[in-house]
């Protein structure tokens, strides 16, 4: 009974902290681009499902080599990233309330992009689960877990490390720091703020379907992912602040351990209903959020 | 004038009704003449007083579900459970807003939505009520004075006189010293503090109106169909009626009519590919709002200003 609730506690710690660092990838990508940008990312979910079912598609179905599928696919997200930056978000930067504008926007391509699943992948079958590139369990302590499950843990976490050490240490990720404080001072500087724009979209994007991609490989995916993930993504920017990557971190794990633990007990919309119920009560009390400068 | 191009955009649907006499088509009039009603009810929030409430739907969802009850549960006539389900409903609305009310343009759209989002999940997790994502079937119709259903061309008619009373209501209201104020505040918030405008109070007015409006329409939608379900009052169906009044033209009486007219019987003429009502209304969305911020009609009227 003992060994049985051990085991419990040790695969909540263990599922905890992948789903953590996935939302916390994700919820990463979304806050860079709010914070530079002003633009709430509202397909973030979207693409990320897409950038799932590409991975799918390319590796599984049709069955491309790692190497091929997973260039593939960001080679295509971020395409249309590029696009749609050029022809959509672009028209938008000089205005100053621009981000309920975006909001909306985004919603729209959430919502064609949603349609098109349904009308492509969804004819296809209800879930996707990506074949395993690497087959086994680790045994790490008294749990046992799949070898899949540990590399996307391991990447998500060199991600948001990476992005973290680009953010501090090179040349733009500083400059996309210095529009995120303050965009009048970073222009006087001399800083391109329309390139750190155009940049801060193409690199959150990847980010997500990095995100994406991982959780592929972890978990199967539904049509209805990607409207969970932008709600969750969605409440730990909120709550982490909008523009901190510690904040998304933090919270992203605080949101994974709570999905983890209250799926042992109930249905995990549960969860879902507290991460709304935490992120309208830090819009009421606090917009800037909890990690904000 | 404008009253004469009001009565002709209701009376499309009214035609469609009696000169065409097909079923299907009526029914569709009838799916217009209510997404007309809840577009008005939304531009008198999104339109007159500058604010964008993705809870909408969420609110006509929560009047459509105590309609039902009060009706096949309870017993009660449905002319008597629709007053009592809007009310509730804006009451329930007005309580979960209250704070956001205070917030600005882009917070108070953010947190629209995820009130709309509670209550969606709130549908499917209490199928006590609302028999989660399954739905509720074979909702009766509205009674009539004989205690039957009324039949289809009647319904229809019922469903525009809700139409022109709305448009009524609001057209009056908009010349009112009440709503002079709300546009005042959409105007410049500022300026109405420093004018000594209760802005919160007012703004609160605009939401609880529109919000019975809202429920009117959930209430009428649910017993016309016959069927209520989540899918039904979610974020992008508030999204789309945003998108009615703001195609149609946001601000005006006319906009939401026409935009709801154009708009609505979409997903009804495209049952077999509902997937395709996504991408319309998807790129309906990004294009309206990149180069027809005023509407249709506002552009009309923008160009016939200039001759």
């Amino acid at each position: 009974m003992l060994e049985e609730n051990l085991l419990v506690v040790f695969s909540v710690i263990t599922s905890g902290l992948l789903v953590g660092t996935i939302f916390s990838v994700v919820a990463a990508g979304l806050s860079l681009i709010h914070g530079t940008i002003l633009l709430p990312q509202a397909a973030n979910g979207q693409v990320f499902l897409g950038a799932g079912l590409l991975f799918w598609l390319f590796g599984t179905e049709w069955e491309w080599p790692l190497w091929l599928a997973v260039p593939t696919t960001f080679l295509i997200i971020g395409f249309l990233a590029f696009a749609c930056e050029a022809t959509i978000l672009k028209r938008f930067y000089p205005l100053e309330d621009r981000n309920i504008s975006y909001l909306i926007i985004t919603l729209g391509i959430a919502q064609i992009l949603s349609g098109i699943y349904t009308g492509t992948f969804g004819r296809i079958s209800d879930t996707f689960q990506v074949t395993a590139p690497v087959n086994g369990f680790a045994i790490i302590e008294p749990v046992p877990i799949a070898y899949t499950r540990l590399i996307a843990f391991v990447l998500a976490g060199s991600v948001l490390g990476g992005l973290v050490a680009f953010l501090r240490l090179h040349r733009i990720g500083r400059a996309l720091r210095a529009v995120f404080q303050n965009r009048e001072a970073a222009r006087l500087r001399g800083i391109d703020t329309l390139k750190i724009y155009r940049f801060a979209f193409l690199l959150g994007t990847a980010i997500t379907t990095a995100g994406g991609i991982l959780f592929a490989l972890a978990f199967a995916l539904d049509l209805t992912v990607g409207w969970t993930i932008s709600l969750i993504t969605f409440s730990i920017m909120i709550v982490g602040g909008p523009g901190s990557v510690v904040g998304a971190l933090v919270v992203g794990l605080v949101f994974g351990f709570t999905q983890a633990i209250v799926s042992v007990f109930a249905d995990p919309t549960v969860a879902t209903f507290a991460y709304l119920l935490a992120m309208l009560a830090m819009l009421f009390i606090r917009p800037s959020g909890l990690f904000a400068k | 004038m404008r009253i004469l191009v009001i009565a002709m955009v209701i009376a499309t649907p009214l035609v469609a009704i009696f000169g065409l006499r097909n079923d299907f088509l009526v029914f569709i009039a009838g799916i217009a003449l209510i997404h007309m009603l809840w577009a008005s009810g939304l531009n008198l929030l999104y339109g007159f007083t500058g604010l964008i409430p993705l809870t909408y739907a969420g609110i006509a969802g929560i009047s459509a579900y105590m309609t039902v009850h009060l009706v096949m549960r309870l017993g009660l006539s449905f002319w008597l459970a629709l007053p009592i389900g809007s009310a509730a409903a804006a009451l329930v609305g007005l309580l979960l807003s209250l704070p956001a009310i205070r917030l600005r343009g882009f917070y108070f759209a953010l947190s629209g939505m995820v009130i709309q989002s509670a209550f969606t999940i709130a549908f499917v997790y209490f199928p006590a009520y609302t028999n989660g994502d399954t739905g509720i079937a074979s909702v009766p119709r509205p009674t009539g004075f004989d205690g039957g259903a009324i039949p289809s061309p009647y319904m229809e008619c019922v469903l525009a006189l809700f139409v022109i009373a709305a448009v009524a209501g609001i057209g009056l209201t908009m010349r009112s010293r009440f709503g002079r104020t709300l546009i005042t505040i959409r105007e410049d918030e500022d300026l109405a503090r420093a004018l000594g405008i209760n802005v919160t109070l007012n703004r609160t007015a605009a939401f609880i109106i529109s919000s019975f409006i809202a429920g009117l329409g959930g209430g009428l939608y649910a017993h016309y169909i016959g069927f209520a379900s989540p899918r039904a009052f979610d974020v992008l169906i508030s999204l789309n009626l945003w998108l009615m009044v703001a195609m149609g033209g946001r601000g005006t009486l006319v906009g939401p009519l026409l935009g709801a007219l154009l708009l609505a019987p979409l997903p009804y003429l495209l049952v077999q590919y509902t997937w395709v009502k996504d991408v319309i209304y998807g790129v309906a969305i990004v294009l309206v709002t990149l180069f027809l911020p005023q509407g249709i009609y506002g552009f009309v009227l923008k160009r016939k200003a200039r001759t």
